[in-house]
């Protein structure tokens, strides 16, 4: 019988051209980076079992999930809110096998969980025109008095699922979001992003989540 | 058109799906019985009132949270007056529509 050897690769190693793209300039409006070895669990509570799900998150993490559309940061790991009585967990990747581990027992009993670590592609947005940017292909709010750093958003772009959230802001004080997208969609999504930025300049790489 | 999702807030009708009337209810067989269930079912399956004003319709939010919801929306005017979680919507339950 022959053995099969899986290979977990980028589902935007054709689409990612690292490097400046679109208008030249000093510096980038807008900098693109696909963040590559995340963790990503979903969790969601069993009926009438969330607030044990919200106590083992806590023991856990160190912090409660988010009851309302927003992105925690916990020990080692973001939990964003994807729904009612769900969270994603976003962790970089350390040692796989024992973070899905920690997570199922943590879990076990009050909350279901789906690995999501392959499923999903994680694309930050940022610089000081990525506002401008993703305005031409998301119909979400992402002002400072309605979407301020920690704010998160289950919308659709492109009509295609898009878990949203605003990261901590960049060194140079610039907006920095993050877009969780399904791997088969991701090739697709980079370049409505890309040429979306391509007007203020765009810097691409990929970089290992941390 | 811009809904109001309980969970999510204000999102483009685009993210949802339009499901239909949220107001007949399941004949139940056990307290019912005999012909006066199968009229029931014809109704609650066939026949449906074609409002023009205020009534309670069922959406989806599944561009967003995947949540399902009751609005009570003006079918005149577009006007939604309320969204509220339909029952059983996650255990959260910010404002559940009275069932």
């Amino acid at each position: 019988m022959a053995d099969f050897s899986w290979t977990t690769q980028s589902p935007l190693k054709k689409a990612l051209v690292p490097g400046r793209h679109g208008a030249a300039g000093a510096t980038a409006g807008v900098t693109l980076t696909e963040m590559r070895d995340i963790v990503l669990m979903q969790v969601m509570a069993r009926r009438g079992k969330a607030a044990e799900t919200a106590k083992a998150a806590k023991k856990l993490f160190g912090v409660e999930p988010p009851v309302s559309p927003k992105a925690v940061s916990g020990k080692g790991a973001t939990l964003v809110w994807s729904g009612p009585d769900q969270f994603t967990v976003f962790a970089p990747r350390s040692d796989e096998a024992a973070q899905l581990e920690a997570m199922t027992k943590a879990f076990a009993g009050s909350a279901s969980l789906s690995d999501q670590c392959d499923g999903r592609c994680l694309i930050r947005v940022s610089g000081p025109r990525a506002r401008d940017a993703i305005a031409k292909f998301s119909s979400l709010d992402l002002h400072d008095s309605v979407f301020p750093v920690g704010s998160s958003a289950n919308t659709s772009v492109d009509h295609t699922a898009v878990n949203f959230w605003r990261d901590a802001n960049g060194a140079d004080g610039t907006p920095v979001y993050s877009m969780l997208v399904f791997t088969s969609f991701a090739d697709s999504l980079w370049h409505v992003i890309l040429d979306s930025s391509l007007e203020y300049g765009v810097e691409a790489s990929s970089a290992r989540a941390a | 058109m811009r809904i109001a999702c309980p969970f999510c807030g204000e999102r483009e009708n685009g993210e949802f799906t339009y499901l239909g009337d949220a107001s007949p209810k399941r004949p139940n067989f056990a307290i019912d019985g005999g012909e006066v269930v199968e009229d029931a079912f014809y109704d609650y399956v066939y026949l449906r009132d074609n409002v023009a004003g205020v009534m309670r319709e069922y959406w989806y939010h599944g561009g967003g949270c995947r949540s399902w919801l009751v609005a009570e929306r003006n079918t005149v005017t577009h006007e939604f007056i309320s969204v509220k979680a339909a029952p059983g919507a996650g255990a959260a339950k910010p404002a559940q529509a009275g069932e």
